[in-house]
């Protein structure tokens, strides 16, 4: 079994081990979720492993939101016993990330997802290859809104 | 001795998909490998994005010829919970009785795909001839073998008759006499513990950092099933037994496979004696007011995830599936890491790939 997480605690320890200021996220039904800023990304994934025993990453999913069309937004999707999901905000001219996978390898191919179809740029690794368009696609992330695009 | 690749795939000689691998020899000796896929990806995420809800539910099920059914359970379950309505209980029943049989019927695939490539065939021939019973059950009760088109927003299609209800009961019962003769295979047969104990142990360490999910997880001692720790209506009433194994090897993977069978099996008959009268399926709206939300569900493989975002339109502004294959694949080339190069296909087998999920 996997132990649960009370969020309340979880910001306070967030707050006085990294210093960084997490914003409170009630968009998901039901799950928790912070909006992290994305420099302290490691270290508030680091004292989720180490303090709280949340190792298991379910995977990123990275989106474009109409509100927001200058941002990738990415949401890491964390689980223990319940969800919770991190969101990152990248500027979506330059969206760049530190890489986790030193800390999680697991987390190599849903990086790669996300470079290949936003075009997120995971600093800290050595590349991100292909992993499931074709060789010779050369059209650029197909996930990203373009203006003439329907959509 | 010098280092040789080999290039193996993308049409490949174990698997029905394609996968193209790289393996790395040094004489009989795997230092290990890399992996692209890719070749099966049809874009499934986005083209959620230009079709209906109500079109979607189709759309989802071909993500998988194996596992369609969570896959349409489990996003049917987002959009009910952005909807706020509930399933009625009956339909909530028939949902999680076509899961655990669909898990019969994967598990006991993934038994003969494993028994033919170590060599016994007659293990092969009966798990896919006991397999043919699972399949009947939801032919008999859908229509279809693999795509069942059992869900729907709301609830399920179908409802069971009194000759069905009979028809499944006698089934399952076949069925567990001739899982249990499987399981003495498994568990006595010399030539195949020779070929799978030992073989490409992983740690639960190993496990937790690679975030892997389901079977294989749990023959590494990770006591973690969604079934019982995040679950959805009925199973928060039901009483699901998880299965470990400590070994993490080749072995525990085919044990806990046929265990979980037996299992789901159990699982049915308790569905199908405690299954509530009612309707199955309320009426849904076509529109899903805005917000977001994810859904889990333990899947043959493993726990699948769906986040859904929707804008208050028809159609989901982002859809995001990550199928259990695709955790489970991460730790492929780690585990081709010191192995013979006469493992190969016992390690890859071990996994129960499923590269139509992957790729989506």
């Amino acid at each position: 079994m996997v132990k649960q997480i009370d969020l309340i605690t979880l910001l306070e320890r967030i707050e006085a081990e990294t210093g960084c200021q997490c914003e409170v996220y009630q968009g998901i039904t039901d799950e928790d979720a912070l909006y992290i800023p994305v420099e302290d990304l490691g270290a508030v994934i680091g004292m989720l492993r180490e303090d709280f025993g949340c190792y298991h990453l379910s995977g990123i999913t990275a989106q474009q939101r109409e509100s927001q069309p200058g941002e990738i937004e990415l949401i890491y999707h964390f689980w223990h016993g319940k969800g919770l999901s991190l969101l990152l905000r990248l500027p979506a001219d330059d969206p760049r990330v530190a890489s986790l996978i030193a800390t999680i390898p697991g987390a190599d191919f849903y990086e790669r997802e996300a470079a290949e179809m936003y075009g997120v740029t995971f600093t800290g690794r050595e590349e991100t290859p292909r992993l499931l368009l074709p060789d010779d696609w050369d059209q650029g992330p197909p996930f990203i809104r373009r203006e003439e695009s329907d959509g | 001795m010098d280092k040789i690749s080999i290039p193996i795939g993308p049409h490949h000689p174990l698997l029905k998909e394609p996968l193209s691998m790289r393996i790395d020899i040094a004489g009989e000796r795997v230092l290990g490998g890399t992996l692209r896929l890719g070749y099966v990806h049809r874009g499934i995420e986005k083209m959620a994005t230009q079709r209906t809800y109500v079109q979607d539910v189709h759309l989802i099920e071909r993500i998988c010829g194996i596992c369609s059914h969570v896959h349409t359970t489990t996003f049917c379950l987002a959009v009910e919970k952005l909807l706020g309505i509930e399933v009625p209980p009956r339909g909530q029943y028939i949902r999680a009785m076509m899961c655990e049989l669909e898990r019969v019927h994967s598990h006991l695939l993934w038994l003969g795909i494993l028994a033919k490539h170590v060599g016994l065939e007659t293990v092969f021939m009966h798990a896919w001839h006991d397999r043919e019973l699972a399949l009947d059950i939801m032919e008999g009760v859908s229509g279809g073998r693999v795509s069942h088109a059992a869900n729907q927003i709301g609830g399920v299609r179908f409802d069971l008759s009194p000759e069905q209800v009979a028809m499944i009961k006698e089934n399952v019962e076949k069925l567990k006499a001739q899982v249990s003769g499987v399981l003495d295979v498994i568990e006595n047969e010399p030539a195949l513990r020779a070929r799978t104990q030992g073989v490409a142990p992983v740690s639960a360490d190993l496990i937790r950092d690679y975030c892997v999910v389901g079977p294989v997880a749990r023959a590494s001692g990770i006591d973690v099933d969604l079934r019982r720790d995040d679950p959805w209506p009925p199973y928060d009433q039901l009483d699901v037994n998880v299965i470990t194994r400590p070994e993490g090897d080749a072995w525990a993977r085919t044990l806990i496979r046929a265990l979980e069978t037996r299992e789901s099996l159990r699982l049915c008959e308790i569905l199908l004696s405690q299954m509530p009268v009612g309707p199955v399926t309320v009426r849904a709206p076509r529109k899903v007011p805005e917000g977001e939300v994810v859904t889990r569900s333990e899947a043959p493989r493993g726990e699948v995830l769906y986040y859904l975002r929707s804008d208050g339109s028809d159609k989901p502004a982002r859809l995001k599936v990550r199928t259990p294959t695709l955790a489970v694949l991460s730790l492929l080339p780690e585990q081709l890491s010191k192995i013979h190069v006469a493992d190969i296909p016992v390690v890859l087998a071990g996994i129960d790939l499923c590269i139509a999920c992957a790729d989506r």
